[in-house]
């Protein structure tokens, strides 16, 4: 039960903790707006849950998935425009939607082992465990990042956004392809041999870029073309404000 | 090739389905097992996978070589669908109970599958 929490709080945690990171150094926020956008976040994560079985029911049993194709797509679109507007709405919604998308399953795991009598101190010292390990991870990606950005430039970072935000529609391909709502393509290549999503680099890399050992042909274009198409945006949006400026 | 491209990328816009007519596969979820644990399909089909989750406490279905994820609640029957895929073992967990809950699906071209129990 405690090697459980604790992957099962790497798992949840660490997409949220990526994502805030690399919006935090693309434009810092004050540390009250971090956290009521966390505060909203977990209350929305908790509200989503509570609601999640009668969701469930919904456009014949697939309710859950269509609301986290939602989810997945209003996160995709905040964080681009954070990242061309850099408004504060765009920053609590992109964090509100990954918490609901990512942590709700988590508190559904915590909510339903914590009344076994001997499961609530494990499923503690595991969630402590691995919301440290988010910490420390998160405190040496904000460094690193800020150190790319200085011998790099912004391009880095921003290629890392669009890479993190294009993975977002990468988890909406796959809710699509489970209900049935789009067809799965052939199999592009497979990396399982080589680096498998379930090893710890795998995770990460997963978390951060949305590493997949096998993806199909269509998730293959998707995560491509969205990737080029977020760098765009940011590219010529904030230059044609500028030319109608001058 | 690229009127082949052209139309998986329509089917995407318009979020049509090729496919609605997939042979069913149950998988029942009793004391944090799988039954059955292996379930034995044919190559570049789409399948349904009907879970029914028989515990008291929900469970999450998880394959990260199937990129499935989907919660499983106490009691209900959940529907996945897999494929096409190509020849293969793909792993699938509960992630709630990973030492437990664990079952793969074979791929294979032979003409007759069924379930394995």
């Amino acid at each position: 039960m405690l090697i459980t929490s604790l992957v099962m709080s790497l798992n949840q945690l660490l997409p949220v903790a990526i994502l805030l990171v690399l919006l935090q150094v693309y434009s810092s926020q004050r540390s009250t707006q971090i956290i009521i956008a966390l505060i909203l976040g977990t209350a929305m994560s908790f509200l989503y849950m509570q609601s999640a079985a009668w969701v469930s029911q919904w456009f014949d049993h697939q309710g859950l998935e269509y609301t986290q194709i939602g989810l997945c797509i209003v996160c995709f679109i905040a964080v681009l425009i954070f990242t061309i507007k850099k408004a504060s709405t765009a920053f609590y919604v992109a964090i509100c939607t990954s918490m609901v998308l990512y942590l709700s399953n988590y508190v559904i795991y915590l909510t339903s082992f914590w009344q076994n009598s001997d499961a609530g101190q494990s499923l503690f010292i595991g969630t402590l465990l691995g919301a440290g390990i988010c910490l420390s991870f998160s405190v040496l990606l904000y460094f690193l990042m800020i150190a790319l950005t200085q011998r790099f430039g912004m391009l880095s970072l921003l290629v890392l956004l669009a890479l993190n935000s294009a993975a977002k529609l990468l988890v909406a391909l796959d809710l699509a392809n489970q209900i049935d709502l789009i067809t799965n393509t052939i199999t592009v290549w497979d990396l399982r041999d080589l680096l498998s999503e379930n090893s710890e680099l795998g995770r990460v890399l997963r978390a951060l870029i949305g590493y997949e050992a096998t993806p199909d042909r269509i998730s293959v274009i998707i995560y491509g073309l969205s990737s080029v198409l977020f760098l765009l945006f940011c590219y010529f949006i904030p230059s044609s404000k500028a030319k109608e400026r001058v | 090739m690229t009127r082949r491209l052209f139309n998986q990328c329509l089917c995407l816009i318009f979020f049509l389905s090729f496919e609605t007519n997939a042979t069913e596969y149950f998988i029942t979820l009793k004391a944090h097992l799988f039954y059955p644990s292996q379930i034995t399909i044919p190559a570049n089909k789409k399948v349904k996978l009907i879970i029914e989750n028989q515990d008291n406490t929900p469970e999450e279905f998880d394959s990260f070589d199937l990129n499935r994820e989907k919660v499983l609640y106490p009691h209900r029957k959940s529907i996945i669908y897999i494929g096409p895929l190509s020849e293969g073992r793909y792993e699938f967990f509960g992630e709630f109970s990973p030492n437990t809950a664990q079952g793969v699906v074979i791929v294979t071209n032979a003409e007759v599958v069924n379930a394995n129990n």
